[in-house]
């Protein structure tokens, strides 16, 4: 890989033919193959890549995190004129936290839940000053913590991370890597595991620390769109290998190779609308079943979008509330949580309805009453004109088969011990068929149908990747011939280009057998595309209903446009801009 | 804070008396129902050779042929108030709370029961030092050198630990590292109060055949632990800021190990309390769990029963101090009543 035309004197961080190794049993996995970049001091680097593309193996390398595993690793790596790969323990240790510090991906389990955030930051600067007074190491960690906008830095050092949100989590992270002033901040999809609002305010903070302090930050993540505003130079990376290198601006307006190409294009738009969307899903299908021989006329297309208020809903939620028991307190006594507090819709047949929300706005909790896992406190639902709302196990026996969900998580929403072709044939088997024949033929038509081998039946669900599990669980919903499929974050645990092919069969679905749909998920792009109605909530409250592309281009609320500006996006002007105007308004709102 | 420890007093409390139920029912109620006489049971305890007139004397004095109700009742009335019993022109005051009378030794229950704690108490704290040391240690060293020699020979002699009784190991102890070399000392309990320095000699044996059985289930248990521990991704960020393996181990990834651990620590040591019986019989020590056996050989149903009920208090007492360790080593665990 030649070098760019940077200075290649005044990197701080210099990787040269990057090779690291599995042994296994099966033989050696090749990790990375040949990596080589560097960033210069106060520079900004993207490493972008899919899962199982070798960005964070190299994340962990930079680290010399690899030591005592079983990882083989050659080549170069140089931070701040130290070589990582030749270094001693001792001499690692002491790069680690100094010079280059890292902030990791889950926020929720990255910090020592039995101490205190002060305790930790604490430690972090002691190790590398033994001799500094403890006093002068609190006031740097109050600093710190003021420093990445925790408010009451004073107070707040004493807390436990369990008393913090992700989002403020990652601050002190971010805060613990600040504490001895690192040349180099890796970050490892820092933001993968937080909502859109705080994802851009740790995108903000990186950006503003890295200018503020003049430390070089490698953003490594599987979204284009994330690293899109905040780094200089780009990494693509693929099986191991760079598949392209160069300035963010070139990659991600004029990419040269074939797989940027289809990354930059599976990245959902939210510009993109509804029937956009629809349009090129059923061109690209006309045009894929012309080359199999199959004639596919528009008109075959069963999916419609009703006008609101024409005939009999299929599904009507009128006010729907609920209230957890959460006790607390000295005395222990029981108070009343609201999750949801009064959501109301029709819902029509072939419809599709998204409900965005970021985490705790109850979201989840109104499609677990639909399916009705949960009884509603208040309010009423009815399902075909039937009220449902308060029906007994027994009388829902109809509605289990009517209503089907699929959920977030395709590694632990499958039962490990059955294979697959149980897990969808239960259903029948649940609501009545005895012919296992029958039921085999059903299971292996539908495989098919959602882009699986008939062959598959037998196989268990590890030998399946995240990607082809949702499309088994999306099997397992449709067994039954349901009216309406409830998708709880179906594509947010995949990559990119898998949530694009998955996206695409569920509206392939909706075509074919006139499905409604309820979409939950938090990303803003992927709700408008398959959406022809969108909610967003907050806090238990409908702040926003609307068809999808006014709420989109013309949002009511002050909360819906301040998603939309926090969305990320894919041209880095514009996501300068963006960062630019959020700057502004903080500063003029603290003004 | 208060409020919680009452309420779980209160419980404990509840727990007790179905205990003394269970256990009542079991020795008086049981026999009965196998077609025992009152007059069959009392004779149990009059000794050899008794006379029907003894034998009358007895069931009138324990009231055995009253309903089974009553004589519960009763049981339970002296336990609070405390009880008085003749014999002809002696009377013996039996203070409250009254377990009840031994016939084999002729006095309350309550006082011998006492008199033998102080060897029960000696060898089950002793014993637990030295299996959470050493059990812990060995964990945390096996944990960390993974794989190696010393962990397959630490996991190995757990194994066996945990798989050999102690009348097997305890013996063996005796056999050649008192009698065959002359290592310890062959003589009795001597007081802690009285010298210190012969009670640790006599001690030193029982403790750590005892502690031998569970510190293989400790090692076993915060070796895995530990790795689960090691795993998680605190110690990965710990490792990133530059601290040294020893800190990461000993500061970061034990005290999380050790939560379950205080589970069982706390069961453990409130069932040793209650009586360890193979232990003090092997090592002819002559505490709580001894004085059960001998009992239940002499089918002294008060002092059976009063065992039972003091090894019960052990467990619930046991627990509620682990439970209020709970918040100290993990703050996430907050007490609400």
């Amino acid at each position: 890989m030649a070098s760019t035309g940077s200075a290649a004197s005044d990197a701080v961080v210099r990787v040269d033919d990057l090779r690291v190794t599995f042994p296994t049993m099966d033989g050696d996995v090749h990790a990375v193959k040949g990596l080589s970049f560097e960033v210069p001091a106060g520079g900004a680097l993207g490493i972008v890549g899919e899962s199982g593309s070798g960005k964070s193996v190299t994340s962990m390398a930079l680290m010399g995190l690899h030591r005592g595993s079983r990882a083989e690793i050659t080549g170069a790596i140089e931070v701040a004129g130290q070589n990582v790969v030749t270094a001693s323990d001792k001499k690692l240790r002491q790069m680690r936290g100094n010079d280059i510090a890292m902030v990791f991906q889950d926020p929720m389990q990255s910090l020592h839940p039995q101490y205190t955030i002060g305790n930790q930051l604490i430690e972090a600067y002691q190790v590398h000053h033994p001799k500094a007074a403890k006093s002068k190491a609190r006031k740097r960690a109050v600093d710190a913590l003021g420093r990445v906008g925790i408010p009451e830095p004073e107070k707040r050092i004493n807390a436990y991370p369990h008393e913090f949100s992700g989002g403020m989590r990652q601050r002190v992270v971010i805060a613990m890597g600040l504490m001895c002033d690192p040349k180099v901040l890796l970050a490892d999809e820092p933001t993968t595991a937080l909502d859109v609002t705080v994802q851009a305010q740790v995108l903000d903070l990186l950006d503003e620390l890295r200018r503020d302090l003049n430390m070089a930050l490698i953003l490594v993540s599987h979204d284009l769109a994330v690293v899109a505003g905040s780094v200089d130079e780009v990494v693509v990376m693929r099986h191991g290998r760079v598949v392209e290198r160069g300035d963010v601006r070139d990659v991600l307006s004029k990419p040269e190779h074939p797989y940027t190409r289809a990354l930059l294009d599976a990245v959902p738009r939210v510009e993109v609308s509804r029937a956009q969307r629809r349009a090129q899903d059923r061109a690209d299908r006309v045009a894929r079943d012309k080359c199999e021989g199959v004639v596919t006329k528009p008109g075959d297309f069963k999916a419609f979008t009703p006008a609101t208020g024409e005939g009999e809903p299929l599904l009507s939620v009128r006010d729907i509330a609920q209230s957890f028991k959460v006790r607390g307190g000295m005395w222990g006594r029981a108070t009343d949580f609201w999750a949801v507090k009064g959501v109301g819709f029709d819902l029509y047949k072939g419809e599709t309805l998204g409900i965005v929300g970021e985490s705790g706005s109850g979201k989840s909790t109104v499609s677990r009453m639909i399916m009705r896992l949960l009884e509603p406190s208040k309010g009423s639902i009815h399902f075909e004109g039937k009220d449902i709302t308060h029906m007994r196990e027994r009388e829902l026996r109809p509605l289990r088969r009517d209503v089907q969900m699929v959920f977030q998580n395709p590694y632990s929403s499958l039962n490990p011990r059955l294979t697959i072709g149980e897990s969808i044939g239960t259903a029948l088997k649940v609501q009545g068929e005895r012919d296992g024949k029958k039921i085999r033929t059903q299971v292996q038509d539908l495989l098919e149908r959602v882009g699986l081998e008939p062959n598959h039946y037998n196989r268990f669900p590890h030998a399946f990747s995240g990607g082809q599990r949702q499309r088994i669980a999306i099997a397992r919903a449709l067994i039954l011939k349901p009216k309406l499929i409830i998708c709880d974050e179906p594509v947010s645990a995949l990559d990119v280009s898998t949530q694009d092919q998955v996206l695409r069969l569920l509206s392939e679905l909706q075509d074919d057998f006139g499905l409604t749909y309820i979409f939950v998920a938090h990303d803003l792009a992927v709700v408008r595309q398959v959406s022809d109605r969108v909610a967003v909530m907050r806090k238990g409250e409908v702040v926003e209903m609307g068809d999808s592309d006014s709420v989109y281009e013309n949002p009511q609320s002050d909360y819906t446009k301040q998603l939309l500006t926090a969305a990320p996006v894919l041209d880095p002007d514009e996501a300068r801009r963006l960062r630019a105007e959020r700057f502004a308004e903080r500063d003029g709102a603290a003004a | 804070m208060l409020n919680y420890i009452l309420r779980r007093l209160g419980a404990g409390l509840l727990l007790l008396v179905v205990v003394t139920a269970v256990t009542f029912w079991i020795f008086y109620v049981l026999p009965r129902w196998a077609g025992v006489t009152p007059q069959g049971m009392a004779a149990m305890y009059v000794g050899k050779a008794p006379t029907p007139e003894a034998i009358q004397a007895t069931v009138d004095r324990l009231g055995l042929d009253q309903p089974i109700a009553v004589q519960f009742v009763e049981f339970l009335r002296n336990l609070i108030f405390g009880q008085e019993f003749t014999f002809g022109r002696q009377t013996v005051e039996c203070a409250a709370p009254c377990l009840g009378y031994s016939f084999s030794t002729n006095s309350p229950v309550l006082p011998q029961i006492l008199d033998r704690l102080p060897v029960t108490l000696s060898l089950g704290l002793g014993a637990a030092v030295i299996w959470v040391v050493g059990g812990v240690s060995v964990g945390v060293l096996s944990a960390v050198k993974k794989g190696s020699i010393f962990d397959r020979l630490a996991m190995g002699t757990a194994l066996i630990g945990v798989s050999l009784p102690i009348y097997f190991t305890g013996l063996l102890a005796l056999s050649f590292l008192v009698h065959q070399w002359g290592l310890f000392p062959v003589s009795r309990y001597v007081p802690f109060g009285e010298d210190p320095v012969s009670w640790f000699q006599v001690m030193i044996l029982p403790w750590v055949t005892l502690a031998f059985l569970h510190a293989a289930q400790y090692a076993r248990q915060t070796r895995a632990g530990m790795l689960e521990t090691l795993g998680e991704d605190y110690i990965r960020t710990a490792r990133a800021k530059g601290l040294s393996e020893r800190k990461v181990i000993f500061k970061h990834a034990l005290r999380p190990t050790l939560t379950p651990i205080l589970t069982i620590l706390g069961l453990d040591i409130g069932m040793v309390l209650g009586g360890a019986i193979l232990t003090e019989k092997v090592f002819s020590l002559n505490g709580v769990g001894a004085y059960a056996i001998d009992s239940i050989v002499s089918k002294d149903l008060p002092v059976i029963l009063g065992v039972t009920l003091l090894g019960a208090v052990f467990i619930v007492v046991c627990n509620l101090i682990v439970d209020l360790l709970y918040p100290v080593i993990d703050p996430r665990v907050r007490i609400t009543a």
